[in-house]
């Protein structure tokens, strides 16, 4: 009864072959569902592949360096290291929900969410929010008591908050998708990646990173496997990053956030102070009101390679990088037309009017631990001037030649940058 | 239609029942050859004679248990305990015994009985004659409470209490017995369990009882100068309370005032508003104001009195609170 996996939807519907680049797992090993356990290249992208469900990994069809083709089969995983034969399809399994069904659903904490920032609102205007997906956290209470009222709440479906994309965004449950990778024991290095991306643009520095320290990379929410759903303004994005961030129940984390994650970072620094060992932003938002915000229009909107490809080619300094295969793998990604609609609706909770809609430097400010802020002169996305917003304790590490995704154009550099800020932090 | 006091249509009430029915009869404290304190029985001992209205000692322990075993026995008693004040001496037959018999005889008993009282202050009657103790048996599952303000009410009530099989307290005020209104003329029975609008409005429900739906009132037309439509809701009955006006006036309203002249702990405002949580939380756009007598004795000095009353002022105020 030994279940098969192969590149599955990781590969891409543009891919027909991959290179095996590294086993992280060995016949025999035990094995847990979404953990990682094979590495292949696409299109020059490292993507890992997860186990599918938990098992003993009994079998490698597909030894590192072998190029196999998507639909191949690169392993089994059983009951015990002699279950070897597989009798349920890879796909079906491959295309399980990720979320869970309502009733198991896990319930999302809002534990230790500081009292300040919870809304105040009364129960008919909750409920008239909720029927009518109206994000509170962009609405002012009138009421001396700060209470949001039914009153404040716009009076027709053409109100602003309700006739925006997010209306339309269907409410997905479920907590981020969280990949757990690298060494079993230490203090782990948490991944917040950017704006239109997810998990996976942190391979370049997570395959060297990972032999000495568990890595942890979480997809926001409407990236990646993440669940889809309205977040409202900035601060609801945070909020799902913290809620993330505790259910990990992590006594220390070394913390990397690349451009909208490098704001979510700043933000949950602020406000778990004590669970950070180091902070690491790679060009972060919310340090300045610039944006390059017909990038958000266009990356979110892109459905085409030959669309797509134009606006990944603004995010380098160098755009050699950005090949027909990294634009076809990225494509790939961004495949599910509702993984797009909810991006664009996100970017106009969060960048309203094309705009930051959050000021971090104060956050920036009482950062306490070390940290470093990491730019490319070359950004077009985001200014990396605004680096020079950081007090005097935070490094600032600025990259000539280098745009908007340091990790991808500089992944050496980023490591050591890292290793550095690690080595220095006290855990 | 005709117009009359309350006490009179009290009065007319019981004289429409004792034609109609010889096994209703009457008897408490000074209630036959006196006429009662607030005359609500005058003339009916001449009319209907000695043995269907009594005059009795006063002990009101004695007197509701044999309202109890009166009842129990095949008769229709009417038992007037001359203040509220005094429910606590009718405590035991009414909730060890008059609540409870129905239940432990498997429904072979009926209790026709009605225990009529006056309570509430305003008139410098002290500590000992001006409380409102609604609380105390609308607490008691198997007793029925009602409190009408009208005439119409209080006649269309009171005969639909006579003829009901289970016990029923039926609590007037003292500052009631005087107020004129139409009252339909005829064998009209207003059912127990159903609440009445008094005003109609969209801002806000205010619910009250007794006197207090008058302060209500009140309170409704200082509100209306503020350009607030609030709706006065009288529930009439305390128990059974009618849910479905309560529910559809705060989904309507979104605010709910509750009012009573006792005590504001673990009082009949309190019972209201929890209700309300219970079964219109979501509808709520506010909390839920409650507007009570302090927890302290009625002061005998009339200025501190109706200082600590609850009234119009009061209760326009908590509406203002929470529509703010």
């Amino acid at each position: 009864m030994a279940i098969s996996f192969t590149v599955g939807s990781a590969g891409g519907e543009y891919m027909e072959a991959v290179v095996v680049l590294e086993w992280h797992a060995s016949v025999g090993d035990m094995v847990t569902e979404g953990e990682t356990i094979v590495t292949v290249e696409t299109a020059k992208a490292a993507v890992d592949v997860e186990a599918p469900c938990d098992g003993t990994l009994s079998s490698i069809l597909a030894e590192t360096g072998a190029e196999i083709a998507v639909s191949e089969m690169l392993g089994t995983i059983g009951t015990s290291v002699d279950d070897t034969e597989a009798v349920v399809s890879p796909q079906e399994q491959m295309d399980e929900p990720e979320t869970s069904t309502p009733s198991d659903a896990p319930i999302r904490s809002t534990k230790n969410w500081p009292a300040g920032d919870r809304i105040i609102v009364s129960p008919a205007a909750r409920r008239a929010a909720q029927t009518r997906d109206i994000n509170l956290a962009q609405i002012d209470a009138s009421s001396p008591s700060g209470r949001i009222k039914l009153r404040d709440l716009p009076t027709d479906v053409t109100g602003v908050s309700v006739a925006s994309p997010i209306a339309t965004i269907p409410r997905e449950i479920g907590p981020l998708k969280v990949y757990r990778s690298g060494a079993k024991t230490g203090v782990p290095i948490v991944m917040l990646h950017g704006f239109a991306s997810d998990a996976q643009s942190w391979s370049p520095v997570e395959r060297t990173l990972s032999p000495r320290h568990p890595i942890i990379r979480i997809d926001l929410p409407n990236h990646g496997k993440s669940p889809k759903r309205p977040i409202g303004v900035f601060r609801g994005l945070a909020r799902e990053v913290v809620e993330a961030f505790d259910e990990l129940e992590l006594e220390r984390a070394h913390l990397v956030g690349h451009s909208l994650g490098g704001a979510c970072a700043l933000s949950l620094a602020d406000i778990r102070p004590r669970k950070l060992a180091s902070v690491t932003l790679l060009a972060p938002g919310g340090l300045g009101p610039e944006i390059n915000h017909t990038f958000l229009d266009g990356i979110t909107r892109a459905s085409k390679p030959d669309s797509l490809e134009q606006w990944l080619k603004l995010m380098v300094a160098d755009d050699r990088l950005i090949g027909r295969d990294f634009v076809m793998a990225a494509m790939a990604s961004r495949s599910d037309p509702a993984l797009r609609v909810a991006q664009q609706a996100m970017a106009e909770e969060v960048f309203p009017d094309g705009t930051p809609g959050f000021d971090l430097r104060a956050a920036l400010d009482r950062l306490d631990c070390p940290a470093r802020i990491i730019w490319g002169k070359a950004d077009r996305v985001l200014p990396w001037r605004n680096a020079l917003a950081a007090p005097g304790r935070v490094g600032l590490h600025l990259l000539d030649r280098i745009g908007h995704v340091p990790q991808l154009e500089a992944p050496e550099t980023v490591i050591d940058i890292l290793k550095s800020v690690v080595a220095e932090a006290i855990t | 239609m005709t117009m009359m006091r309350y006490a009179e249509a009290l009065n007319a009430a019981l004289r429409e029942e004792m034609l109609s029915d010889s096994s209703v009869w009457l008897f408490g404290e000074d209630i036959g050859r006196y006429g009662g304190v607030f005359k609500v029985t005058k003339g009916l001992m001449d009319e209907f004679g000695e043995s269907r209205v009594r005059d009795t000692p006063i002990s009101e322990q004695a007197l509701t248990a044999m309202a109890v075993t009166a009842a129990m026995t095949g008769t229709k008693p009417v038992l007037e305990i001359m203040f509220a004040d005094f429910m606590p001496l009718t405590l035991d037959a009414l909730v060890n015994q008059a609540s409870v018999f129905g239940y432990l005889w498997e429904g072979q008993v009926e209790m026709p009985m009605v225990l009529r009282t006056q309570g509430g202050g305003g008139v410098g009657t002290g500590a000992q004659h001006a409380k409102c103790l609604d609380a105390l048996v609308a607490h008691v599952p198997g007793i029925k409470v009602v409190a009408p303000v009208t005439a119409a009410d209080a006649k269309g009530l009171l005969k639909a209490a006579i003829r009901d099989p289970q016990p029923v307290v039926f609590l007037e005020h003292k500052l009631l017995y005087n107020m004129r209104s139409e009252v339909p003329d005829g064998d009209e029975l207003v059912p127990i369990g159903k609440a009445r609008t008094v005003v109609d409005g969209s801002d806000i429900s205010i619910f009250a009882t007794s006197k207090m739906v008058i302060e209500a009132e009140g309170a409704a037309k200082a509100l209306a100068k503020d350009g607030i439509n609030a709706e006065v809701i009288d529930l009439r009955t305390l128990r059974p309370l009618d849910l479905d006006a309560i529910k559809t006036s705060i989904a309507k309203t979104n605010h709910a005032i509750v009012v009573n002249e006792g005590w504001t702990f673990g009082g009949y405002a309190a019972e209201l508003s929890a209700t309300i949580m219970d079964y219109c939380f979501d509808d709520l756009d506010a909390a839920v104001g409650r507007v009570a007598m302090p927890d302290m004795p009625i002061p005998y000095s009339e200025p501190l009195e109706l200082a600590v009353l609850p009234n119009a002022a009061k209760i326009a105020t908590a509406a203002r609170t929470a529509l703010a």
